[in-house]
């Protein structure tokens, strides 16, 4: 568990930032290998970006709310 | 030699050693010197392993989309770590009381006394340049055997030009870093570790998406520009944030006026 726990802390230490990625990653995987979703895959960079970006307001966004 | 390959690969692999070089560069401007390139000369290490192994046949063996996608994901979560943390910064939320900055301030006193601190190696710092390092030179690898490979005649050598192209754009690129880096550690650490995050997310989501076969408009010189739809981003949230600041401590101070009234 401390292992785990220093590889977490050490390659993000965030769970919005992790979990929100890794989210995304799913959803692009999907977007590039399921058939049904072929039409999506010419917007893969820009939902990257969009989804990036909001992931990061979300993690910034739970920092300002903890600071109050 | 064949004149046209060596030009081809000259370039292509430019542009690779560029972004594999901008990556070693922070991390050694930011962390240290020593771990970057530890970081790097361990990516060559296993590089020359990979590629004296396999040879040519890297290109069927070495699953090139998986490891970008692999370490476009990494590079985005470090680099929205460090962002994260330096907007913070700049927009006054991140708490004063805080190992990094102590860190530094007893770095800076050391400094001001003269005295000298031999740089520890920093892992985040080795795995950074490691796995940039890494897949670049995987990149010109795959360049040198795809544009050697492309021509084979009795009386020349695809692939020795396009190696020699490369192995030129490689020189070139680590004298010309190692004049920019001199003029680099002027700039004041906070700037420098919020450009850190801009460039590794920027790389990390050029790579991830590319794993995933998605071709940017204008290829490799769309990283500058995701630098900059980043930059701006970063640039609107510490104006949010700061304004948010700004109304807190207007409301608190409404309230404690409230209750000092009699």
């Amino acid at each position: 568990m401390k292992t785990l726990k220093a590889i977490y802390n050490f390659i993000v230490g965030d769970m919005i930032i992790l979990i929100g990625i890794l989210i995304v990653a799913i959803a692009l995987w999907l977007i590039s290998y399921v058939g049904a979703l072929a039409p999506l895959r010419v917007a893969i960079g820009p939902i990257l970006i969009v989804a990036a970006l909001i992931v990061l307001s979300a993690t910034l966004y739970r920092e300002a709310r903890g600071k109050r | 030699m064949e004149w046209a390959i060596a030009s081809a690969a000259f370039l292509a692999s430019a542009v690779e050693f560029v972004e594999a070089f901008t990556i070693v560069l922070v991390v050694g401007v930011t962390i240290n010197w020593r771990s970057s390139l530890v970081g790097a000369f361990a990516a060559a290490a296993t590089l020359a392993v990979i590629v004296g192994t396999l040879g040519v046949a890297l290109v069927k063996y070495v699953p090139l989309n998986d490891l970008r996608i692999f370490v476009g994901i990494i590079l985005i979560l470090f680099g929205l770590k460090w962002l994260k943390k330096a907007i913070l910064r700049y927009s006054g939320l991140k708490a004063l009381h805080d190992e990094e900055a102590i860190f530094e301030e007893t770095m800076a006193e050391v400094r001001a006394r003269g005295e000298t601190i031999a740089p520890r190696i920093h892992p985040f710092g080795v795995a950074l340049s490691y796995k940039a390092v890494l897949l670049e030179g995987l990149e010109v690898a795959f360049i040198v055997i795809t544009f050697g490979g492309s021509i084979k005649t009795a009386s020349s050598n695809g692939i020795g030009s396009a190696a020699l192209g490369a192995a030129i754009a490689g020189i070139l690129v680590i004298t010309a870093g190692a004049l920019i880096k001199a003029p680099l550690t002027k700039v004041p650490e906070n700037t420098l570790k919020f450009v850190v995050g801009i460039m590794l997310t920027s790389f990390g989501t050029f790579w991830a998406a590319e794993g995933f076969n998605y071709n940017w408009p204008l290829s490799d010189a769309f990283i500058p520009i995701l630098a900059v739809i980043f930059l701006l981003a970063s640039y609107l949230l510490v104006t949010f944030l700061k304004q948010q600041k700004r109304r807190q401590l207007t409301a608190s101070k409404e309230q404690v006026m409230e209750e000092v009234r009699p």
